[in-house]
């Protein structure tokens, strides 16, 4: 896993790297007047920021993260990907409009005005850590503008664990990312439904026992699916599985039991 | 879960082919719901997903979506209430796909 306090933007080839990933949507997407990455990572207790940015990507990602909402935080605390057809007009973002853009950068008052669609992708690139990558367009954004932003996402975060991992076990913390993502996932799942709540809220949960009971996050996410299921997590057939301990197990079984009102079946 | 969780009906008449789908869709079983997915666009420009038994899905079943809709009009039925609907709103997906709500 990522060493202590790994910052992306301390790493000029990864940088120049994300510029060029930034570049290449350019090229994919003429329309794009801004695009940006922008990271947070949860594990010193850092605010989301923007890490790369080309046009007024920066001007806008950081006007949602700055409290006015917007796609970029949804997707981050959501985790899932996010599409505004027209964003200066969108209901669930009533401060992002057109009037608050030209007030915190009048300088790009001509490009405010062409601005319709965006949409933020969401990753993973270590246990505690998200990625957005997001872009906003001239004209409406479309499903299409989603799935081709998707496939970018994989590059960028293929770039961050790469760099994270900065030594030769690169392929294991790789393997080891994607086999989180999976159990993560799904322990995530299964607590939304137990607790109802939401992607966010499940994901505080499940860190806050990792921390309380001191096991790896990635280890007592498998621990809880297979508490639940009574079956082993699903995991990719390369690498080595994630075999939770035993007192990683107990930490599993405790939540799971606190978090149940209804007294445990079995 | 067997295979039997993504049902494909084909298309008949004016109306596009349907995929109806159940149980959690999540990242265990997401490249399935893909294939069907694909397989139901196919052969048509438009194609209707029936979520309304879906128990749980995730951001995997929500990138599945908005891949087969970036080249085919999607339809989607869903629940009234519940997570899934809150879950294409704040994505957006329902900006970009026709949905009717179910009781």
């Amino acid at each position: 896993m990522a060493p202590p306090h790994f910052q992306p933007h301390q790493h000029p080839q990864l940088m120049a790297l994300l510029h060029r990933i930034l570049e290449r949507i350019q090229f994919d997407h003429l329309d794009a007047v801004g695009l940006a990455i922008t990271v947070h990572d949860k594990r010193h207790d850092e605010v989301p920021s923007v890490l790369a940015a080309i046009g007024v990507g920066a001007d806008v990602a950081e006007a949602q993260l700055a409290g006015i909402g917007g796609p970029v935080p949804d997707a981050l605390a959501y985790q899932v990907p996010v599409l505004s057809p027209d964003l200066w007009t969108d209901d669930r973002w009533p401060e992002l409009t057109l009037a608050t853009m030209n007030d915190r950068a009048p300088q790009h008052e001509s490009i405010w005005e062409q601005v319709h669609g965006a949409a933020a992708v969401p990753g993973v690139w270590a246990d505690d850590a998200t990625v957005v990558v997001c872009c906003t367009l001239s004209q409406p954004a479309s499903a299409a503008t989603v799935a081709s932003l998707i496939n970018y996402e994989q590059l960028v975060s293929a770039a961050l664990i790469t760099t994270a991992a900065e030594n030769a076990s690169a392929i294991a913390d790789i393997i080891t990312v994607l086999q989180s993502r999976g159990a993560i996932e799904q322990a995530k799942g299964a607590l939304m439904g137990l607790v109802r709540c939401d992607a966010e809220h499940a994901w505080r949960m499940l860190r806050r026992a990792s921390q309380e009971f001191n096991v790896k996050l990635r280890e007592l996410a498998v621990a809880l699916v297979e508490h639940i299921s009574g079956a082993p997590a699903e995991q990719p057939d390369t690498g080595t599985p994630i075999t939770p301990d035993k007192r990683t197990r107990e930490a599993a079984r405790l939540m799971w039991a606190a978090l149940s009102e209804a007294p445990l079946p079995q | 879960m067997t295979n039997s969780q993504f049902q494909m009906s084909a298309a008949e008449a004016e109306q596009p082919p349907v995929v109806t789908a159940s149980g959690d869709i999540d990242l265990a079983n997401v490249n399935e719901f893909s294939d069907v997915l694909n397989r139901a666009a196919a052969d048509s420009d438009a194609i209707t997903v029936d979520l309304s038994e879906v128990t749980y899905c995730d951001s995997a079943a929500v990138r599945a979506l908005f891949a087969v809709a970036a080249t085919t009009k999607l339809g989607l039925i869903v629940p009234a209430t519940g997570t899934i609907i809150t879950l294409l709103n704040i994505s957006g997906l329902d900006r970009v796909a026709t949905v009717v709500t179910r009781d």
